[in-house]
């Protein structure tokens, strides 16, 4: 058989199939966690969560970690601490997908950070479908759906699912289990395109973008981010959990009294330290200064890199002062008038 | 190449500018690397100190004097005053140079008004002797505000521009703060050229081709405003008034996120993007200066 671009992976080789992609690397995929989600390492397939929303951390920790050594100090210099290891990430979203082409954007940049690059060279992403929830508002942003950034997608069928082969190294998987896949029918296009109907309908939230930056930037003196300074805690879980955030601090400690690392670790804008310099001067030294800057910041259309939020509703789900991100610009634009 | 690793540089001369502020001049230990290291006056490195931690500095040398580069490090907390226990001989480490740098090619045949406020004259100073030394610049000017006598960088370097600055084309005055006998002495000789005052009290009497002038400005955040003022009063383009700011900065190369300044509209990083700017790209990223 030859792959194409869409193949069908009919339910009773799925897990076989599952089975087959350990092979590629270590894999990891959503597991339930109490009420949460999480990308965790699973060993079969029954461990997975393949209808879960979304994970606390997005597939970013892979490759920006929380806590990243990047440099080990011996005699005096810096060695570069770099194991890598082949790893599949199984069950990513499109938003998420489109979370880590911005980070890309980021680190694949010149100078290319030689971590990243590595971590994202062997790894393996397999997305699949899903259904948003309340929080969901990536078809605003047109991240609902990925084109590029991964090797294989499986969207669900009622008897299977319907694979796009995004990749060379897509292809190769597939291509090795050529005898689990079959030809895609009528029927199953029938289905697929269903589902997505039914998905496009299920969206509660919509995120307005008409004018959005001009309406933004002339709301700085908005009443509304006062409001918003007194509601919001200033605990930084939104930046932990987006995938688009990528701020990191440094630091440098010593293991032993001769061997000392250089450690990166996620920083958020809502640390008062994020814009302390030297003397005590502070860029943004109120929490409204911080609040906004990070609506700022999301909401940037970065002419490379496109649009700096993906609407996958982590924000909202793990703010403890239930703050929603949506609510507050369109408050925002609802003040200018 | 790992663009986090940092290359060692020798410690050739460390003096004393002010109790505050000390002068490094250094060279990498590799002559390859030594070679190859060019910059432009407006960049800056990052210093490395191996175990404790990384902070910029711009350079304060010209690339016109080759072989060393040298920085002006004012201790102020944790790692600046390890550095200022740094004697000659020591190894930091250092990468860079980063950031745009002023666009000396583009200002060439203007007039130069360099307008520096305390520790803002560090990458002046690359500027002053870079336009010096190549002489392709037509009138120079340096106004330099000062809190004392004792705060005064390079002194040596000032005091003599201020007796023979005019043989060279160069103007330099000087404001300073609080008084002292030493400022009321230099006053005395070089009246009307050092008075008491603000860097924005230089202005008074002076009158600039505007458009044949490019004004570099670079100080403490509260004098921009002021000094800006200044400029735009005398009708000086937003496009020929450059800036060199100061934030945060962790990573020198669009990475860490901590120098991303602006809105919606417009997100620039200091780091990257700067950290020389226009003044009409301050108008059009918000929170720049
Ligand atoms: C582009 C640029 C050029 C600079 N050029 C000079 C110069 O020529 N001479 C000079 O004396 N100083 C310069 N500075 C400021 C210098 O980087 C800070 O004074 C220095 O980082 C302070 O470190 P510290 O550990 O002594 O201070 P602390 O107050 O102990 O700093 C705590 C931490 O905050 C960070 N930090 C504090 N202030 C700054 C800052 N302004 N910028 C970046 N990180 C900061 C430091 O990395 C440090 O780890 C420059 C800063 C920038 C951004
Ligand atoms: S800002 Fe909120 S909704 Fe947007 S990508 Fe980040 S976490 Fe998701
Ligand atoms: S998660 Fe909510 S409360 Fe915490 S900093 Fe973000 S907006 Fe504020
Ligand atoms: S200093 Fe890290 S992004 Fe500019």
């Amino acid at each position: 058989m030859i792959i194409l671009r869409y193949v069908k992976l009919p339910s009773e080789n799925f897990e076989e199939f599952f089975n087959s992609l350990k092979r590629w690397g270590t894999v990891y995929a959503p597991v339930k966690q109490g009420n949460i989600y999480a990308f965790k390492r699973v060993d079969t397939l029954g461990e997975v969560s393949l209808n879960y929303t979304r994970t606390m951390l997005p597939p970013k920790k892979f490759f920006v970690r929380p806590k990243d050594t990047l440099l080990k100090l011996k005699n005096g210099r810096w060695e570069e601490i770099r194991e890598v290891k082949k790893i599949v990430l199984f069950g990513v979203h499109s938003c998420d997908i489109h979370g880590l082409q911005i980070l890309d954007k980021v680190y694949l940049n010149d100078p290319v950070d030689p971590y990243y690059k590595a971590r994202r060279e062997n790894t393996i992403i397999i997305g699949i479908s899903c259904m948003p929830d309340e929080y969901c508002f990536c078809k605003s942003l047109g991240t609902h759906f990925a084109m590029h950034g991964f090797d294989l997608f499986l969207h669900e069928l009622p008897d299977g699912w319907l694979v796009r082969v995004g990749s060379v190294k897509g292809h190769e998987i597939a291509w090795v289990n050529e005898s689990l896949f079959e030809d895609v029918t009528e029927e199953d296009l029938k289905h697929f395109k269903e589902f997505e109907e039914k998905r496009s309908a299920s969206f509660k939230k919509h995120l307005n973008k008409e004018g959005l930056a001009d309406m933004l930037d002339l709301a700085f003196d908005s009443p509304v981010w006062k409001r918003y300074e007194r509601i919001c805690l200033g605990c930084g879980n939104c930046n932990m959990v987006c995938p688009t955030c990528r701020c990191y601090e440094v630091c440098d400690y010593w293991i032993n009294a001769y061997e000392a690392v250089r450690v990166r670790r996620y920083d958020s804008c809502f640390m008062e330290t994020h814009g302390l310099v030297a003397g005590g001067h502070n860029f943004r030294p109120t929490r409204l200064d911080r609040f906004r800057h990070r609506y700022y910041c999301k909401s940037y259309f970065d002419p490379s890199a496109g649009f700096n939020c993906v609407g996958c509703g982590r924000c909202d789900e793990f703010c403890p002062a239930k703050i929603e991100h949506v609510k507050v610009l369109d408050e925002v634009r609802e003040a200018l008038k | 190449m790992n663009p986090f690793q940092t290359y060692d540089a020798r410690i050739l001369e460390v003096k004393e500018l002010t109790p505050r502020e000390k002068l490094f001049t250094l060279r990498f230990v590799d002559p390859e690397i030594n070679k190859e290291f060019t910059y432009k006056p407006g960049q800056f490195v990052i210093v490395d100190i191996r175990g404790f931690g990384e902070f910029p500095i711009s350079l304060c040398s010209s690339p016109t004097r080759t072989g060393y580069f040298q920085l002006c490090v004012r201790r102020v907390g944790r790692m600046t005053k390890y550095m200022h226990t740094l004697k000659e001989g020591d190894i930091i480490g250092i990468r860079g140079p980063y950031g745009n740098g002023f666009p000396m090619e583009e200002m060439e045949g203007s007039n130069l008004l360099l307008v520096a406020g305390g520790l803002g004259m560090a990458p002046l100073r690359s500027v002053l002797w870079y336009a010096l030394d190549s002489g392709k610049y037509e009138q120079i000017y340096l106004f330099y505000g000062t809190k004392s006598y004792e705060d005064i960088l390079f002194r040596d370097e000032i005091i003599h521009l201020l007796k023979h600055g005019e043989a060279m084309n160069c103007r330099v005055k000087l404001a300073y703060e609080v008084e002292s006998p030493s400022c009321i002495y230099l006053e005395k000789g070089f009246a009307p050229k050092v008075c008491k005052g603000v860097v924005t009290d230089l202005f008074r009497g002076e009158e600039f081709d505007v458009e044949n002038t490019y004004a570099l400005i670079c100080g403490p955040p509260v004098m921009y405003k002021f000094v800006i003022k200044e400029l735009l009063d005398r009708k000086l383009s937003p496009g020929r008034i450059y800036m060199t700011l100061e934030r945060r900065m962790r990573c020198g190369i669009g990475k860490c996120g901590h120098c991303i300044v602006g809105t919606s509209t417009s997100i620039k990083y200091i780091c990257k993007d700067g950290p020389v700017f226009t003044y009409w790209e301050a108008l059009s990223t918000r929170g720049l200066i």
